[in-house]
């Protein structure tokens, strides 16, 4: 374990490294943050002199040096959406609500899936299944911001259940985790079906029938754990996509003010900043998920030796 | 096999059921939030405002932003203010100021003003503010230099008199000084008051959650009288739909850009003529619309009306072909706006040989201002029926800006909607009329000397007989499409009582809350 690590944190931080570069070079060949900073009538001179201030005036390369020597002291510059804040403190003060959005969220796609696709694999190709099967499809299927509108029109506008923005959890965080495990608890379920249908028709679980093992204990110990591992690594799959990708729309559909929603402002503001501290922080995060599904592989079947 | 499948059914029985619990339990008690408290009395109420953005910052020099002012107007207060129509009024000074030479305006202050830190307003906190802002535009820590580049210095005359001297003679320095925020002496130093606003203002700044609520408490010792209003929250819904689900919830008492096709769907709204022009630059030295004739023909081409009804929900009113409103000095009520004449159109261009040309139209697709896209593609049409072809292009934000504020090659037609936020005609014409400003396309001397003339009188109906001599001359010459103003339009509960300013400015001391 301790030689896996040692292995794969360096491997980390070259794709670590690799995205932030890759952002900065993006950004600065496309963006102008003092466009959208100063106000429409600011003329030419104005603008200039804010760029000359902000160092967005001096060659490419001689920005990257900069960039570089304060990126190495986490210093990701200053916010220009949030006026006036270090990047990556804006990060932190919004991070918590994506954790926990991105953590309700599959704890429901797991609670959910689990159940859903032993259901279906119970008669293969019976009305049940059938009817699952198809559900699942609808869920993994539906774009995330037409689930969003459907959702927050029906449970805020209508029902009245359920609010949009932050409050109680209860009635703020149901809905956006909901709309993000949805489509996650379509792909988990079919995934848990297939696995299960081809485990229930293996031959050690003959065996284990002939042997008058409880089908409830052949289920449990025996067909589940060897469905594990695919399980749990589209489950991190699953996650990676919740952190680095689908919050963005799900925050920004719940006004649930996440890393996600923030990204979308930075975007929108081509905050370079802002920007490179939070692809910095996902990537971070991305890289230490892999690392963990690899170790739960280790867990889940003590023949896997990590190298 | 059996007894498992009655477990995994039980384990789903057993979610659906926390499910409903949460939200059936919730359904039944909706009277938690603010906004339904319907006890409330019409003194000491609380209320909650969603804004469509939040503050970039909430020091109130730094940056250009509505959040941020929607909720500093509040904390913060001015030398001058404006009454709801617009018309210049005391505010932390007690008149209008007077002149003490061409660069040297003076100011009475009011006696028995507090900051809420304690600190006794006098004329040592007009100073602070002046200096603290000469010395963000120096550094480039401010995005408001346009705004107050004029300002050389202030001196304290005694304790409630301040004179504010300008680097030239500066006729829109009443304007600026509705617009510059009073803060406390010892903040001149202070790069960033983001974190602890300290004003003299109706409402005293409480708590801030980054991203979720920003919570003000009235100010009980208010040299104006404590407020009605007790307590306001703002939260932030970029989305309009989510600010309209909110405000039917009962979540919000007042909402801010309501689209206009939604009004019906909300409790109550208002509606008020304010300062948002939309608008199309034509350019007036090449192209296609280098001949005034055609720049006319595509003025008359424009069904005005119609885009109102179509395009506002009818919730605009024509522009009288001048950018300005009618609460702006300089605005000149002979100005008609050129009628809807396909016919005449037709003719002018085919009189200048421009019959099946292509004209270039930008736009903008982000959604920036309100069905931009839909009124661009309406216009497009109607340039097209008298002869023209027109390639229109709505590129994302960033990208229009770029052709906005190209200098070197301007197209023919660019959208713009502008807006004025010191209610004062300089920083609009100078923008967009006047020759070398960053959206205009004409070259015109005589429209920018008048321009910068205007700027530097100080008699104030001189300087509107300039300004409306300035917006006559840029109307014969049809630099513009001028097309409509739109009107601001609010969201608000049935039992919030408020009305909307042409300033747009969302003062909580003058709401209050139905018993």
């Amino acid at each position: 374990m301790g030689r896996y690590l040692l292995k794969r944190l360096p491997q980390g931080m070259v794709v670590i490294f690799g995205v932030t570069v890759f952002v900065f070079i993006v950004t600065r060949v496309v963006g102008d943050p003092v466009k959208f900073m100063l106000p429409l009538s600011a003329t030419a001179e104005q603008r200039a002199a804010q760029r000359h201030v902000m160092g967005l005036d001096r060659p490419i390369l001689a920005q990257f040096w900069s960039f570089l020597g304060d990126v190495i002291h986490l210093d990701f510059g200053t916010s220009t959406y949030v006026r006036g804040k270090a990047a990556l403190s804006v990060v932190f003060d919004y991070l918590p609500r994506t954790l926990q959005l991105v953590a309700a969220g599959m704890v429901l796609a797991v609670v959910l899936s689990i159940p859903l696709g032993l259901l279906a694999s119970r008669k293969p190709g019976g009305a049940l299944d059938r009817a699952l099967t198809s559900l699942s499809l609808v869920g993994l299927s539906m774009p995330q911001f037409f689930l969003g509108s459907v959702l927050v029109i029906a449970f805020t506008v209508k029902l009245q259940w359920f609010q949009t923005g932050v409050g109680p959890l209860h009635r703020h965080l149901v809905l956006p985790a909901v709309c993000l495990a949805l489509p996650a608890v379509g792909r988990l379920a079919m995934l848990v079906r297939s696995s299960m249908i081809d485990e229930l028709n293996s031959q050690y679980v003959k065996v284990l029938k002939a042997k008058g093992m409880p089908a409830r204990r052949i289920l449990a110990v025996h067909a589940l754990r060897n469905a594990g591992i695919p399980y749990v690594t589209l489950l991190g799959w699953e996650i990676i996509r919740a952190l680095a990708g689908f919050t963005v729309v799900v925050e920004s559909v719940f006004a649930w003010p996440g890393i996600g929603f923030m990204a979308k402002q930075a975007i929108a503001q081509q905050d370079f900043y802002l920007i490179q501290a939070i692809v910095f922080v996902v990537a971070v995060m991305v890289v230490v998920l892999n690392i963990l599904i690899d170790v739960s592989y280790k867990l889940l079947d003590p023949r896997v030796t990590l190298r | 096999m059996k007894s498992f499948h009655r477990s995994v059914v039980g384990a789903l029985a057993g979610v659906a059921l926390v499910a409903t619990t949460l939200g059936g339990a919730h359904a039944a008690a909706p009277a938690t939030t603010p906004g339904t408290t319907a006890s409330a009395a019409a003194s000491g109420a609380a209320i909650t405002v969603a804004l469509g953005s939040e503050p970039t910052s909430l020091d109130p020099h730094t940056v250009d932003d509505g959040g941020e002012r929607a909720i500093n107007d509040n904390i913060y207060e001015t030398l001058l203010t404006r009454d709801a129509d617009g018309k210049l009024q005391p505010g932390l000074a007690t008149a209008l100021p007077t002149q003490v030479d061409p660069t040297t305006w003076r100011f009475t202050l009011r006696d028995g003003v507090t900051f809420h830190d304690g600190t006794t307003f006098t004329a040592d906190a007009v100073v602070a503010t002046v200096n603290r802002m000469i010395r963000l535009i120096q550094e480039k820590k401010t995005d408001n230099d346009g705004f107050y580049s004029t300002l050389a210095s202030a001196k304290k005359v005694d304790d409630l008199t301040v004179d504010i001297v300008t680097t030239k003679p500066d006729g829109v320095l009443p304007a600026r000084a509705y617009w510059l925020k009073i803060v406390a002496p010892g903040s001149e130093t202070k790069d960033d008051l983001s974190d602890a606003p300290n004003g003299t203002g109706p409402y005293t700044f409480t708590s801030r959650e980054t991203g979720v609520n920003i919570v003000l408490t009235a100010n009980p010792t208010y040299w104006g009288g404590a407020p009605s209003i007790s307590k306001v929250t703002y939260e932030f819904v970029s989305e309009a739909g989510t600010r309209l689900a909110g405000l039917k919830s009962g979540k919000y008492d007042l909402i801010t850009n309501l689209a206009p096709n939604n009004v019906k769907e909300a409790p109550a709204y208002q509606a008020k003529q304010a300062q948002e022009h939309p608008i199309l630059i034509l350019n007036a030295d090449g192209g296609i619309t280098a001949d005034p004739n055609v720049r006319k023909a595509l003025n008359l081409a424009v069904d005005k009306q119609a885009l109102i009804d179509g395009v506002y929900s009818g919730f605009a009113t024509i522009d009288e072909g001048q950018l300005l409103s009618p609460s702006i000095v300089g605005y000149n009520d002979t100005i008609k706006a050129y009628p809807y004449d396909p016919e005449q159109a037709k003719q002018l261009i085919k009189a200048a040989g421009a019959e099946g040309k292509t004209i270039t139209l930008v736009g903008e697709s982000s959604g920036r201002w309100l069905n931009d896209k839909d009124l661009l593609e309406t216009i497009a049409g109607y340039w097209q029926e008298i002869g023209l072809t027109v390639d229109l292009q709505t590129p994302e934000f960033g990208k229009y800006l770029d052709v906005l504020f190209d200098r070197n090659q301007r197209a023919d037609a660019i959208f713009v909607s502008s807006s004025n936020d010191l209610l004062d005609p300089d920083r609009q014409l100078s923008t967009y009329y006047q020759a070398g400003g960053i959206g205009s396309s004409n070259s015109n001397k005589d429209l920018a000397a008048l321009i910068d003339q205007g700027r530097q009188e100080l008699n104030a109906d001189a300087r509107a007989k300039v300004y409306q001599d300035a917006v006559k001359m840029a109307y014969d010459q049809a630099y513009f499409v001028w097309l409509v103003s739109n009107q601001d339009v609010y969201g608000t509960s049935t039992r919030l009582v408020f009305t909307p300013r042409v300033d747009s400015k969302l003062l909580v001391k003058d709401m209050s809350v139905k018993a």
